[in-house]
């Protein structure tokens, strides 16, 4: 067995881990906090690669540096698609929610096709064009970068929930609705607030992978599901999940496409997933759903 | 005759009438209508009256049909004989998804995931097994020949289409009157209590799960002899368990009628939003208005529009439907 | 980048139209076999979806090629009679294909063209056959699509066969795509060894990764595949698979890809470095398009394709070219608008010659096509054999230099000398 071949798809698989993290976080903490699943997730995440190709095409910013204007507007429509249509439905039965988020997800799509053509596209930044080398191993500066920002975000945050006001409300209001209201929350605005940063986490994540990634509107499914797959491995409602999720669902499709037939990855991990939904539903570090 | 009684035979009527006057284009759209409203029903023991939301059931669809297509071509077996064949493989899929799922306890979004999970993977496989195509997939010869499930007039698949219809609600219909149907209803509303009472729940769900598979799986065939290819990405996919959830859904789950009304407003409304608003530089606007209609559907009407027809006609039907708890 | 400036989606037209469709739905079927002063094509592409990009390209071409029939004088055999294009949408999806095919026919479509993936021209084939409408297949390179017709005829259980294809079959790409890399070795007088073949795992990618090792298989070259490499489309991630392509040390790299993957493997080429003497694809998209070129910039220099391609040789290709780069806001005239405007070419010689709208007339014209002012590079006149395919629609080897995709292989369809092995960077 070629040992450097091992090594470099452990090491891609790492690193390419952090992108994964990254799409995932958003998502747990919305189903965290509201039990809601964001079937819009991936063309949310599209509509933040698209808003930072247009910075860097029209404004020259590059999407490194960007990104918090495009997490800053996937925010508000976070924001909005919470207080004016999930809000409506917070306790009407699932299908209903899937349904909710499935037509939001259609309407973002298209609106994505009608407003930037159906061709793939990328964005250039000279950081992805560079490349470290530690020995016959290389290391993608791009994908670093991203590891490092995945990192950063989820440790921001991590200390949000556990140590600002705002970020308890939100725990208090994710683990018990009518006593965060009993105690005077406006769990409405929490909700979402909430809704509102987990759009922001997409909206950065897919502003960081802009230059990695190439996308088009119609990708944001598979990147639904793909998210999807990592944050139940990891754990519904746990950032730590959603970290370790993304870095053990890369490492083994990567691993996956090292051993197996590479067009098998994808069995890898649904396969994990089988087993982590009928073993330990909750995940690694997921709590029990109430 | 109690006036539904006459208002459904009706119908009837009038739909299996309609083919002498409609266009070829009008009789393709119906029996989508139908097929569609099919597979809906199907769905709807399970994901309807029992509750269990699959979002996987292209599964079947694929597993029915890729069954069917291969026996006949290796085989020469007639797929009128085949699709039972099929039907039972989707039923085997189903029952292991439904035992390994209820076993261990799953419910809810997790059970939806475990589906998806099933259904990617035999799309994957699918994609990847040469023996049936791989990613080309199998392509069926059209000979028009009814002995080969195939017709050289149109007309003769609506009616196919429409008696599979017909049967699958009339089916759902008694199934909902009898034991079974108020357990799965009972089920669905609170299924610990249904526990505590001594149901064997899992016994029941896996029925329905098998029933539902099952009739998913015949209709597969359907699909294979109408559109002669079959894909994985296709057949097996995503966009093809939503559009069987969706129909019961929005006509309303857990009626036996929901999954026809669905459809009927469904299809119509997709093919025209097509027809008008796919010109040139507004493509995709068609697809945006489909997403609009599914927000305002469940923003407005929740239980679905058959339940909210009922309530605004002043229902005195026999069994109001409750709108399902969460689960 | 793309200009993209819509016109008003709902005009007078499109209300009129409506209303006219809808009168038609709800069952009062249009004359079909009268002689109408215009013969209705439908055209039915998949205009909107993950296919929109070369969907959009075939109906702006049928489009352009309508217009420059009608432009110098419609079908002269029939006394000027001007073609009139309906056009439809598969959405990508085989009953849409179906469902569309069967809207058009009932606009008064005569005669069918369409559809570039091959499940929804699978799906439209029945309604040929069902409604006895010829259908010529523009684009769609799955063999079974003629071939069951053919078989079925034969057969005896369908009387006249409906479908023809003016395309490469998958099969073709493959054996040709041989048979240029041998010959590019040959010209340039290297001698790679060892090639390794990366494809995306699609329809389109397996089939001509099938289609490009069968034809390895039977030729016996004196190159070898040393690797091959699928990847799940659309991919997320190729670093490893290009880790175990260089792994692997290639000669050349031969990819099969969609226009996202190729976005993602030459990059990943370049920044591990796998140094080779040349990046040959056995054809696919994603390697010349001017959006991708746009994205891709150098990386796409020197890389080779061998795709259908328009014979640039022929200075009415070049007008249509500059025409097609206007309206359709920068983009290159390439296979998909091409094989698109072709089409309605050799439906109007078609109708030339059969001199009436009729089915089977038209049918039988179709069969002895003999029609040689076609824009594709083909290797003689466009004819068509006993499966319904036109042997003649072959491949051409075209390689990005200074930016742009020109051919270079073979010889007579070549505009610029080609470039092997690459230069070093």
């Amino acid at each position: 067995m070629d040992l450097t071949l091992v090594g470099q798809g452990l090491l891609s698989g790492v690193l390419f881990g952090g992108v994964y993290s990254l799409m995932a976080v958003g998502l747990t903490l919305i189903f965290g906090v509201m039990r809601v699943v964001n079937f819009a997730h991936g063309d949310m995440m599209v509509w933040g690669m698209y808003l930072a190709w247009m910075l860097a095409t029209r404004a020259g910013i590059d999407p490194y540096v960007g990104f918090p204007v495009c997490a800053a507007v996937l925010f508000t429509l976070g924001w909005a698609v919470q207080r004016g249509l999930v809000h409506r439905i917070v306790d009407a039965p699932h299908e209903m929610q899937i349904l909710l988020m499935l037509g939001v997800a259609l309407v973002l799509e298209n609106a994505a096709l009608v407003a930037f053509g159906p061709d793939p596209q990328r964005v250039r930044s000279p950081l992805t064009a560079s490349t470290l080398w530690l020995g016959p191993l290389f290391v993608d500066v791009g994908r670093l970068v991203t590891f490092g920002v995945a990192l950063a975000l989820t440790g921001a945050l991590w200390v949000f929930l556990g140590h600002t006001d705002l970020g308890r409300r939100i725990r208090a209001a994710s683990d018990n609705p009518y006593g965060a209201l009993v105690i005077g929350t406006d769990v409405g605005r929490v909700y979402a607030i909430a809704f509102g940063i987990g759009a922001a986490c997409v909206g950065a994540a897919g502003a960081l992978v802009s230059p990695i990634l190439p996308f088009q509107p119609a990708g944001g499914l598979s990147l639904s599901v793909a998210s999807f797959n990592i944050v139940i491995i990891g754990g519904m409602g746990s950032l730590l999940g959603a970290f370790v999720g993304g870095l053990l669902v890369s490492v083994a499709e990567s691993l996956g496409a090292v051993f197996l037939a590479p067009s098998m990855k994808e069995l890898v991990s649904f396969s994990l997933l089988i087993v982590i939904l009928l073993l330990r539903p909750a995940g690694l570090f997921g709590r029990r759903a109430a | 005759m109690t006036v539904p009684r006459v208002a459904a035979l009706v119908v009837v009527l009038a739909l299996a009438a309609l083919p002498a006057v409609l266009s070829s284009y009008a009789v393709t759209v119906f029996i989508f209508i139908f097929f569609y409203a099919y597979l809906g029903q199907a769905w709807n023991l399970l994901g309807g009256y029992a509750g269990q939301l699959s979002a996987g059931h292209a599964a079947f669809v694929g597993l029915g049909a890729y069954t069917a297509a291969m026996l006949s071509m290796t085989l020469g077996l007639t797929p009128w004989v085949g699709m039972f064949v099929g039907g039972a493989l989707a039923a085997a899929l189903g029952a292991l998804i439904a035992y390994l799922g209820f076993r261990f306890g799953l419910r809810g979004f997790y059970f939806v995931l475990l589906t998806v999970a099933f259904a990617e993977i035999g799309r994957i496989v699918a994609l990847n097994t040469d023996a049936v195509g791989g990613a080309l997939g199998l392509y069926i010869t059209f000979t028009g020949n009814p002995r080969q499930f195939q017709f050289q007039d149109n007309r003769a698949y609506y009616y196919v289409a429409l008696v599979m219809m017909l049967a699958a609600t009339a089916l759902v219909a008694a199934l909902e009157r009898r034991r079974f149907g108020e357990y799965l209803k009972a089920i669905r509303e609170d299924e610990n209590a249904c526990e505590a009472l001594g149901v064997d729940t899992f016994r029941y769900k896996l029925l329905a799960m098998v029933l539902s598979s099952f009739l998913t799986g015949v209709g597969g065939t359907f699909y294979a002899y109408y559109l002669f290819s079959l894909q994985p990405n296709a057949v097996f996919g995503i966009p093809l368990s939503v559009e069987i959830m969706i129909r019961p859904i929005v006509g309303g789950a857990g009626t036996a009628l929901g999954p026809v009304l669905g459809s009927f407003i469904l299809s119509p409304l997709g093919e025209l939003s097509r027809v008008y608003l796919s010109q040139g530089a507004w493509s995709g606007l068609h697809l945006i208005v489909y997403g609009v209609l599914l927000i305002v559907v469940v923003l407005f009407f929740p239980q679905g529009a058959y339940p909210t027809l009922l309530k605004l006609g002043g229902s005195m039907s026999r069994s109001s439907p409750k709108p399902p708890h969460r689960i | 980048m793309t200009g993209r400036r819509p016109s008003s989606p709902v005009s007078r037209r499109t209300v009129l139209r409506g209303a006219a469709a809808g009168a038609a739905v709800l069952g009062f079927p249009l004359p079909l076999r009268a002689q109408a002063p215009v013969i209705k094509i439908g055209a039915v592409h998949p205009v909107t979806g993950p296919l929109a990009e070369p969907g959009q390209a075939c109906r702006l071409g049928a489009t352009m090629a309508v217009e420059a029939v009608n432009a110098a004088g419609g079908i002269k055999a029939m006394g000027g009679t001007k073609l009139e294009l309906i056009v439809g949408d598969t959405q990508t999806k085989p009953d849409v294909g179906r469902t569309e095919a069967e809207r058009v026919i009932n606009q008064g479509a005569q005669i069918l063209m369409g559809s570039f993936d091959s499940g929804s021209t699978a799906a439209m084939v029945p309604v040929a056959q069902q409604r006895r409408v010829p259908f010529l297949v523009d684009i769609a390179a799955a063999d079974p699509i003629t071939a069951n017709v053919a078989k079925a005829v034969k057969e005896g259980q369908q009387k006249v066969q409906y479908v023809y294809r003016n395309f490469p079959t998958g099969s073709s790409f493959g054996a040709r795509a041989v048979r240029y890399f041998t010959e590019i070795f040959a010209e340039s007088g290297v001698a790679p060894k060892r090639v390794v073949l990366m494809y995306c795992n699609d329809l389109f990618g397996q089939n001509a990764a099938k289609g490009f090792q069968a034809g390895y298989a039977a030729a016996k070259p004196a190159w070898e595949i040393v690797d091959v490499i699928p990847w799940p489309e659309p991919p997320q991630d190729l670093s490893t698979e290009v880790s175990r392509a260089k792994a692997a040390r290639p000669d050349i790299i031969a990819p099969i890809t969609r226009p996202a993957s190729a976005q993602l493997l030459l990059p990943e080429l370049r920044k591990q470095r796998v140094e080779v003497m040349g990046i040959v694809g056995p054809g696919s998209p994603g390697l010349y398009e001017a959006g991708q070129l746009a994205v891709l910039k150098d990386d796409l220099e020197y890389v080779m394709s061998a795709v259908p391609w328009a014979n640039f040789k022929n200075p009415r290709t070049q007008k249509v070219a500059e025409d097609y780069f206007k309206r359709s806001g920068g983009k290159t005239f390439d296979t998909n608008s091409g094989y698109s405007y072709d089409g309605i070419f050799v439906i109007a010689d078609a109708l030339e010659r059969a001199k009436s709208a009729d089915a089977d007339t038209v049918a039988d014209a179709i069969k002895k096509t003999h029609y040689t002012a076609g824009l594709m590079q083909y290797a003689g006149p466009v004819i068509f054999n006993e499966l319904g395919d036109n042997p003649n629609a072959v491949t051409t080897m075209i390689q990005i230099l200074g930016q742009k995709p020109v051919a270079v292989w073979p010889k007579e369809a070549a505009v610029q000398k080609l470039v092997f092995p690459r230069p070093k960077r």
